[in-house]
C-alpha cells in the first residue's frame, strides 16, 4: 500500500522540479514541454491516490494527527488532481496571451512559473482535502490562497488582472481573519483543534458555552463559504473571474470550490455532535444555499463577458452543491451526491474554459461577442462548446443533468421544499443564460472571419471531455461507482 | 500583579490599534501598529509565553514594521491626507463594525469559560525554546512542512510580481 502521505510530497517535489526545469533548458525551447511533464507527473499521482493509504509500519507517526486517508479525502484529491492536470495543458494554449501581458525580458519568460505555481495550489487542495485538524486545515486553505493571489495577478500589463489580484488578496485576506478568529473561539471553548477531539467534547460544552460555540462555528462557515464563493460572501468572484486568466480561473472556480466544500463538510460534521449547533447551522446553511442560487442564477442574465457569465454560473453551482449541503443530516446520499456534483462540474467547467482559451488566444477577447459566429470559424469548438453549456445548464443526455438530478434527491429527502423550489426555478433561469453564447456562435455573424487553429493536444484533451460528458450522460454508473453510490 | 499588567496592556493595545486606522498620516498609522504590536507581545510577557512575546517584537515589531515604513516613506503617500470621507462608507463601516462588536460582547457576556477554572499549565522539563521547537518539528511537523512550500510559493510570487522585467 502506497503511504497517503507521500502524495502531496510528490506533487511538491514536481512543482519544484517544473520550476528547476527552466535553468536546465535553452531559452527559446519550448516552455510547452513543462507543462506536459507536470500533466503527465500528476497523472501518475493520479494513479497513486487510488491506491493509497496508511501502511502499518507508518501508522504512529504523528502525522495522522492531522490528516485522513478516507475515500471521501480520496475522491476530492482526485478531482484536484484531475482539475490541475486539465488546467496545464489549458496554460500551454494560453501562452500566446501570457506573453502579452508579461512584462518580459525574452518571450519564454515566466512562462514556467504559470504552469508550476497550479501544481502547488493542487498540493495544497489535496492537504485541504484530508485535514482533519483546525492549524492543518488553515495552513493549507493559505497555501492555496496565497498562491492563488500571485496566479490572479500574474498578467502584470493587464490592469483586470492587476485589479483582480488586489481586490483577491484584500477580501481573501478579511475571510481569512475571520476563519482564524472563529478557530480561536472554538478552541477556546472546546482546547482542541482535533476536529474529532472537539466533536468529542462538544456535548459537555454546549451547554454552558452554547452561543459562544455557535460564534466560533459562524465566523468558521462564513470563512470558508467565502472560499466556496456562496452568497452573500461572493462578491470577489465576478471580477476576480474575470481578470485573472482563463485557466487560472477555471482552476479557482473548481479546485478551490471543491477542496473547500470538503472542509465544509467535515467542519460541519463536527459541529453537527451538539444537537444544538446542528439545528442552528443546518438552518444557516438553508438560507445561505437560497440566497446563493438567486444571486447566482439572476445576477448571470445581464453579464455580457464570458468569463463574467461563467462566474456566476459558479456561484449558481455552488448554490446546487450548497442545498446538498443543507441536507448533509437529513439523507444518507449526499456525500455521494456532492461528490458526482463537482466531479461533473469539473468535467464541464474544464471544457468550456478551454473552449474559452482558445478563443481568446485567438481572438484577444473574451466577451461573449468572441464566440459570434463560432460554427464557421470552427466547428468543432462551437460543438464542444454546445456540449460544456447545455451540461452546465442540467439538460438530459449530459453528465450535468444526473449531477442536478442526485442533488435534488438529497434536498427533497430532507424535506427542504422551499429550498427544492427555488432550485427548479435556478435551473431554468440557467438555460437562459447559457443559450445567450449558444445564440451568438450559431446565429450571429463573426466580427472576423479567421479561422481558428487547435494544437493536436488540445483536439485529444476536448474530445475526451466532451465524449465523458456525453457518455456519461447516457450512463452515468461509472461515475456514480468511483464517488461511492455502490 | 500580572493580572493588572494584563488589562493594562489590553488597553493600550486597544487604543494602539484605534490609532491605526484613525489617524490620517500613514507614518503615524505605521507607528501606531508598531505600538500595539509592543503591547500585544507584552500581553504574551504576561500570560507567561516569554518566547513568543520576543519572536512577535522581532519579527513583528522589528523587520516587518521597518519594511513598512521603508515602502511607506518611499512611496511619499500625500493623498491620503487630503482624501475626504464618503459619509455612507464611512456610516456603512460603523453599522458593521458595531453590530460585529455588538456581537462579540453578547457572546463574551453569555460566555462562563471565564468562570471555568483553567487548568495548571504543565511544568516545562526543558526551556520554552526547545519547548516550542520539538513541538514544532514532531507533533505538528506536517503543517511546519505545508508552511514551508507556501512560503516557497510565495517567494516564487514576489519574484515574478515585483521585477521589473521578468528573466
Amino acid at each position: 500500500m502506497f503511504n497517503a502521505l507521500y502524495l502531496e510530497l510528490f506533487v511538491v517535489l514536481l512543482g519544484v522540479l517544473m520550476l528547476l526545469a527552466e535553468s536546465f533548458i535553452g531559452r527559446h525551447t519550448n516552455r510547452v514541454y513543462i507543462a506536459l511533464g507536470g500533466a503527465v507527473g500528476l497523472l501518475v499521482v493520479l494513479f497513486l491516490t487510488s491506491v493509497s493509504g496508511v501502511p502499518p509500519e507508518a501508522a504512529s507517526w504523528p502525522a495522522w494527527n492531522f490528516y485522513s486517508p478516507d475515500p471521501q479525502a480520496k475522491i476530492f484529491k482526485q478531482i484536484a488532481l484531475a482539475i490541475t492536470i486539465l488546467v496545464l495543458l489549458m496554460a500551454s494554449d494560453f501562452i500566446p496571451v501570457l506573453t502579452k501581458f508579461l512584462p518580459a525580458e525574452h518571450p519564454n519568460a515566466g512562462i514556467g512559473e504559470f504552469f508550476a505555481l497550479p501544481v502547488f495550489i493542487c498540493a495544497g487542495l489535496m492537504w485541504m482535502a484530508s485535514a482533519v485538524h483546525f492549524l492543518m486545515i488553515f495552513v493549507a486553505i493559505e497555501l492555496v490562497t496565497i498562491t492563488f493571489y500571485i496566479l490572479v495577478a500574474y498578467q502584470r500589463r493587464n490592469l483586470l488582472s492587476l485589479e483582480a489580484g488586489v481586490k483577491y488578496l484584500i477580501l481573501g485576506a478579511l475571510s481569512t481573519g475571520i476563519l482564524v478568529y472563529g478557530i480561536t473561539w472554538i478552541y477556546g471553548v472546546t482546547g482542541s483543534f482535533h476536529l474529532e477531539t472537539i466533536a468529542l467534547r462538544l456535548p459537555d460544552v454546549a451547554e454552558g458555552d452554547g452561543k459562544a460555540l455557535l460564534f466560533g462555528f459562524g465566523l468558521v462557515l462564513i470563512g470558508i463559504l467565502f472560499k466556496v464563493g456562496a452568497a452573500p460572501f461572493h462578491i470577489w468572484i465576478p471580477d476576480v473571474y474575470q481578470g485573472a486568466a482563463a485557466p487560472v480561473t477555471a482552476l479557482l472556480s473548481v479546485g478551490s470550490k471543491a477542496a473547500g466544500v470538503i472542509v465544509l463538510l467535515r467542519v460541519l460534521e463536527c459541529g453537527f455532535a451538539s444537537p444544538m449547533l446542528r439545528a442552528e447551522l443546518a438552518t444557516a446553511l438553508q438560507w445561505f444555499a437560497a440566497l446563493t442560487l438567486l444571486v447566482g442564477n439572476l445576477a448571470a442574465l445581464p453579464q455580457s463577458n464570458a468569463k463574467r457569465l461563467l462566474a456566476y454560473s459558479s456561484i449558481a453551482h455552488a448554490g446546487f452543491v450548497l442545498m446538498a449541503v443543507a441536507s448533509v443530516f437529513g439523507s444518507e446520499l449526499t456525500g455521494p451526491a456532492i461528490a458526482f456534483y463537482l466531479g461533473a462540474y469539473l468535467l464541464m467547467t474544464a471544457l468550456a474554459f478551454h473552449v474559452l482559451t482558445l478563443v481568446t488566444a485567438s481572438t484577444g477577447s473574451d466577451e461573449i461577442s468572441a464566440f459570434n459566429g463560432l460554427s464557421s470559424r470552427s466547428p468543432f469548438l462551437a460543438f464542444a462548446m454546445t456540449v460544456a453549456l447545455l451540461s452546465l445548464a442540467g439538460v438530459p443526455l449530459t453528465v450535468g443533468f444526473f449531477g442536478k438530478l442526485l442533488v435534488f434527491i438529497p434536498a427533497i429527502q430532507a424535506g427542504m421544499l422551499p429550498l427544492v423550489i427555488i432550485g427548479a426555478l435556478g435551473v431554468a433561469a440557467g438555460l437562459y443564460y447559457y443559450l445567450k453564447i449558444l445564440r451568438a456562435m450559431f446565429w450571429l455573424l463573426p466580427e472576423e472571419g479567421s479561422h481558428i487553429k487547435i494544437g493536436k493536444v488540445s483536439i485529444a484533451v476536448l474530445s475526451v471531455l466532451a465524449t465523458l460528458i456525453l457518455g456519461l450522460g447516457v450512463l452515468p454508473l461509472p461515475l456514480m461507482g468511483l464517488v461511492g453510490y455502490y | 500583579m500580572l493580572n493588572v499588567a494584563f488589562w493594562i496592556f489590553t488597553f493600550l493595545m486597544v487604543f494602539f490599534a484605534v490609532m491605526v486606522i484613525a489617524h490620517r498620516n500613514p507614518v503615524s498609522n505605521a507607528l501606531s501598529l508598531v505600538m500595539a504590536f509592543l503591547c500585544l507581545a507584552a500581553l504574551f510577557f504576561t500570560l507567561d509565553a516569554g518566547f513568543i512575546g520576543i519572536i512577535q517584537i522581532l519579527v513583528y515589531a522589528g523587520a516587518v514594521m521597518v519594511l513598512f515604513l521603508f515602502i511607506i516613506m518611499l512611496l511619499d503617500l500625500k493623498t491620503e491626507r487630503g482624501r475626504r470621507i464618503n459619509s455612507s462608507l464611512f456610516f456603512g463601516g460603523l453599522l458593521m463594525s458595531g453590530a460585529m462588536a455588538y456581537l462579540v460582547a453578547a457572546v463574551v457576556l453569555r460566555s462562563k469559560i471565564s468562570e471555568r477554572p483553567l487548568p495548571p499549565l504543565a511544568v516545562a522539563k526543558i526551556d520554552d525554546v526547545r519547548e516550542v521547537g520539538m513541538a514544532l518539528f514532531t507533533a505538528h511537523n506536517l503543517p511546519f512542512q505545508v508552511i514551508g512550500v507556501l512560503l516557497l510559493a510565495a517567494t516564487v510570487g514576489v519574484v515574478l510580481l515585483s521585477r521589473k522585467e521578468i528573466r
